[in-house]
């Protein structure tokens, strides 16, 4: 069962539930653990109006930018518990409401991520929510107005969400499936969220504070990222994110050399062409003085 | 035995005399990778391409063996313009081959950095080393190693005199003063620009040239700035349509003999020199010359036999006249006859449509710019009637083409048929599954049966569940076919590109149909603002022997203006009512047509119709054969959106791969 889905919950939920068979990882809910999240235009005042307002929010951007790290944060700062859904190909709507297990001689009807996010109160946020199968959007759509009830047809229960409960979708709108997109319809539900690479400055704070790098490196790690993100579209699929900056930036504050750690953070990351990557690491060594 | 001592000498001197260092070059196809990436990383435009320079004359001092040898007269130097980055075929300046190939780095640095709106091509470089130095800090120690080694080559100005002495004197220090400036001395640079004499006499009252001035040694971590383009710009405005058709054509007659992708300069001028005789010489005789006088100029047929290309190579600047009258009889005739007369022509079917075109210099979409006809070819019962002929010559192609490629493609159409198929999603249901939607009883029985008896463990999730399979495709194709004058090529050995793209249209076809999904299938090709969209199978009509015919009736000519056929094609799909839709373009090279309709504003109305494309909810794709593709497409159509056929054969295959790849996600 845990191998469908994998999610997680920044506080045990029910621990009856976790019984069950789903990861839960318990996170203290002392203010101090607020994960680290650099505000870049608003976004942390628009997502408390939209949790004030019961309404869902749809969370787009390229991968590695800072979505699922903003719902934590934000999550922390509300106080809620967050259940986290990475959505793929084959997760269904059963997936996330429940189903009946099998239990000794009879079955136990068992609820899914989002039917206990919404009987607890919680934060459900699904990953890449395009991924999932087209039948998700039936139980995503009342819940995502301003019914905010979750039908489970298996059992007839219709369960009204309780005030605290928070959708949080995301997708990446620049994906390669070139088919896979989201309906307008239910689009058009959600308060929408943009979110890019940060601005150098804050970009660099980030590298800085997740990596434990010093300012000098940090810059320069973020004057990479700005080279290679003009090579978008023309050279290579998708560019360097900050995420990978990170990495990199750990790799060289654990003490590896930093072309070394670049070339594996960060070019042979973003490639698997040889001829490809060996032109990215000259570009890489323009700019990073050995 | 005078022509053999001849050669020999040549060999011997040129060697002696010979200054760059043979062992240690780079030539650039080498590192033309590396170069682009590093261009481009350093915010110079994605659509400059990086070709080989053509040789220039050069300034300089040269050595008394260089003189006896006839060498260092001419080199190829880097230059920039709006649309390519030339840089020197091979670099074999220093002895160090590292250092020469830095240097091709270094010049794509420089060239990314280079702000071609500044004056004075001092100037621009200094700044774009400046700013380059800025960009990419990684790149110091290499470009200190290359000053160092290339200030030791340049002559030392007390040896120069007048302006050349100034000259060479402004650049030493501005070299210099760069290299200090990596030492952490950022005033220094300005300093120099301050007390240099030559920087300082009138900066404004003229603009200085981008250009490398003749009369000091090149450079070789400068580039220069291309003027010419922009005056030549200026007079194309409104090119003279014979002329423009016959330098096409003669292009078309040489791109099979050779590939030349030089850089070479040129310039419009006009053709002032009036040879066309005498009038008003001798009173008496102007009689006479009123009647004999015929506008003839013969400079066209007069030409001997030589190799053109090598003569373009030495010529420091090509002139493109601009010649109204004159043009060779030969190749206007040829031309017309291309046209296809009214009744020959394919049928039109309806009324133009007026589509509009991105003009990429002003950032906007001007209305109107093109017209786009459909036409239908013409059944051949009709062909029949209309000349009465029962062995029409042209029909009997058309029925053996039919039949050949009927025998031909039966296999691969049936396999491609056969694997279309499998995506013809039905409602279904999958048993046996560790977890679905619903449980199966037949499966609870035997699991529990089992659990009963005892004997097998089981484990946490037995497969008792069943799952409903997705099903519903809702999918429209639009296929473009480029059918412009190119496709008249031969592609493999035995096939010319056009057979290639019918057998294609054929097993698509045919597949296409076993799947179900509708689609409309069009060939395009264009003169100037007028494109010619053939239908060869609606949405509304079957996949039939009239399509079929259809298919076996296209022929190539004429131009390829991509972003109009794409917009015309964007209109089709975006009437269609299915969630999701698929252009699919099938072409062979880039966009082209006689109006400017070449190079990048061909590149930027394709581009921008995509993106329109894409605002409207479709998905464009594009499947080309040509292997040059990859420099481009990705520009038009994002790295996801197109494919390269390596092999042409293969076409009606990889492009039936494409669209199972593209539409298996749409369940």
């Amino acid at each position: 069962m845990p191998s469908a889905y994998e999610f997680l919950a920044a506080r045990a939920v029910n621990s009856a539930i976790m019984n069950a068979g789903y990861r839960t990882e318990p996170s203290s809910a002392v203010a101090s653990a607020i994960p680290f999240y650099a505000e870049q235009a608003g976004e942390c005042r628009l997502f408390e109006h939209a949790y004030q307002q019961k309404l869902p929010v749809l969370l787009k951007g390229p991968t590695g930018c800072g979505k699922t790290r903003f719902v934590e944060h934000m999550a922390a700062r509300l106080g809620r518990p967050l259940i986290t859904v990475s959505c793929h190909d084959d997760l269904t709507a059963a997936d996330l409401v429940g189903r009946y297990l099998i239990g000794d001689g009879n079955t136990v009807w068992n609820d899914g991520p989002l039917a206990r996010a919404v009987r607890t109160g919680a934060i459900c946020y699904l990953d890449e929510v395009v991924e999932a199968r087209k039948d998700t959007t039936v139980v995503l759509h009342p819940l995502a107005d301003d019914r905010r009830v979750l039908p489970i047809e298996r059992t007839g229960e219709e369960l009204q969400a309780s005030p605290e409960f928070m959708l949080v979708v995301s997708y990446n709108p620049g994906y390669q499936n070139l088919l896979k997109n989201l309906k307008p319809s239910t689009r058009q539900r959600f308060v929408a969220l943009v979110f890019d690479y940060p601005e150098p400055e804050i970009e660099r704070r980030i590298v800085e504070a997740e990596s434990g790098a010093d300012a000098v490196l940090s810059a320069r790690l973020v004057k990479l990222a700005a080279a290679l993100r003009r090579l978008t579209d023309q050279d290579l699929e998708e560019t360097v994110s900050t995420r990978l900056l990170v990495v990199a930036a750990r790799l060289i504050v654990a003490g590896l050399p930093e072309p070394e750690a670049c070339r594996a953070a960060i070019v042979d990351a973003l490639t698997d062409d040889g001829e490809t990557a060996a032109a990215l690491n000259e570009v890489v060594q323009a700019v990073i003085s050995q | 035995m005078e022509e053999w001592v001849g050669e020999r000498w040549h060999r011997f001197i040129w060697r002696a005399a010979d200054a760059s260092y043979r062992e240690a070059a780079v030539e650039l196809e080498e590192v033309t990778r590396a170069v682009q990436m590093l261009f481009r990383a350093g915010g110079g435009d994605p659509l400059v391409r990086v070709v080989p320079a053509t040789e220039q004359k050069i300034g300089g001092p040269r050595g008394w063996l260089q003189k006896v040898a006839g060498q260092g007269e001419r080199a190829a130097l880097s230059t920039l313009d709006e649309e390519t980055l030339a840089l020197p075929p091979v670099i074999a300046v220093f002895p160090d081959k590292e250092l020469n190939r830095d240097l091709y780095l270094w010049l794509a640095a420089q060239g990314a950095c280079l702000d071609v709106t500044r004056d004075g091509w001092l100037e621009q470089n200094m700044a774009a080393t400046r700013h380059a130095l800025e960009r990419f800090p990684g790149l110091k120690g290499r470009y200190a190693r290359l000053v160092r080694a290339h200030l030791a080559q340049r002559p030392p100005p007390g040896r120069l005199r007048g302006g050349a002495r100034e000259m060479e004197q402004a650049i030493q220090d501005t070299l210099r003063a760069s290299l200090a400036d990596l030492a952490g001395a950022t005033e220094q640079m300005a300093e120099v620009h301050a007390s240099s004499p030559l920087l300082n006499t009138s900066p404004h009252s003229t603009p200085l040239p981008t250009t490398q001035p003749a009369t000091v040694a090149p450079v070789w971590l400068w580039l220069q700035a291309s003027e010419t383009l922009q005056t030549a710009e200026s007079t194309a405005q409104e090119p003279d349509p014979e002329a423009e058709k016959n330098k096409k054509q003669q292009e078309e007659d040489q791109k099979p003999i050779k590939q030349d992708t030089k850089r070479r300069r040129a310039q419009r001028t006009e053709d002032s020199t009036s040879k066309d005789g005498l009038m008003m010489f001798f009173r008496l005789e102007s009689f006479l010359s009123w009647s004999e006088f015929v506008r003839v100029n013969r400079t066209g047929d007069d030409e001997d036999n030589q190799d053109y290309s090598k003569v373009a190579d030495d010529m420091e600047e090509l002139h493109l006249a601009h010649r109204q009258p004159g043009e060779t009889l030969a190749a206007r005739i040829k031309f017309d006859l291309d046209l296809p007369s009214a009744s020959a022509d394919d049928l039109p079917a309806g009324e133009g449509d007026p589509l509009p075109e991105w003009d990429y210099k002003q950032a906007a979409l001007l209305p109107d710019r093109c017209r786009v006809q459909r036409f239908r070819a013409r059944a051949p019962e009709e062909f029949a009637t209309e000349s009465e002929q029962v062995d029409d010559p042209a029909q009997a192609a058309l029925a053996a083409q039919l039949a050949s490629s009927d025998s031909r493609l039966r296999r691969t159409s049936r396999q491609v048929r056969r694997r279309f198929e499998a995506l013809r999603a039905a409602p279904r249901w999958q048993h046996g599954l560790t977890q679905g939607d619903e449980l199966n009883l037949d499966d609870w029985v035997r699991f529990q049966v089992d659990r009963r008896s005892g004997g097998t463990l089981h484990g946490e999730s037995p497969a008792i569940f069943s799952r409903r399979v997705k099903s519903g495709r809702s999918l429209s194709t639009v296929m473009l076919a480029d059918l412009s004058l190119s496709t008249d090529a031969y592609a493999t050995q035995q096939a010319r590109v056009i057979d290639l793209v019918r057998d294609t249209l054929f097993v698509f076809g045919d597949a296409l149909e076993g799947v179900g999904d509708p689609f409309e299938m069009l060939g395009f090709s264009s003169v100037r603002r007028s494109i010619r969209i053939h239908e060869i199978k609606r949405f509304s009509e079957s996949w039939d022997e009239g399509a079929r015919q259809r298919v076996a009736a296209i022929r190539p000519g004429f131009y390829t203006r991509m972003g109009a056929a794409i917009r015309h094609a964007t209109r089709r799909l975006a009437e269609r009512p299915e969630r999701q839709r698929l252009l699919l373009l099938l072409s062979d090279g880039k966009p082209n047509d006689l109006d400017h309709y070449e190079g990048r504003h061909g590149l930027e109305d394709t581009r921008h119709a995509v993106h329109e494309a894409r605002q409207a909810g479709l998905t464009p794709f594009c499947v080309t054969i040509d292997q040059t593709a990859n420099a481009y497409l990705p520009r038009l159509f994002g790295t996801n959106g197109y494919a390269l056929v390596h092999r042409p054969e293969q076409l009606a295959r990889a492009l039936t791969q494409v669209y199972v790849r593209l539409t298996a996600a749409a369940r």
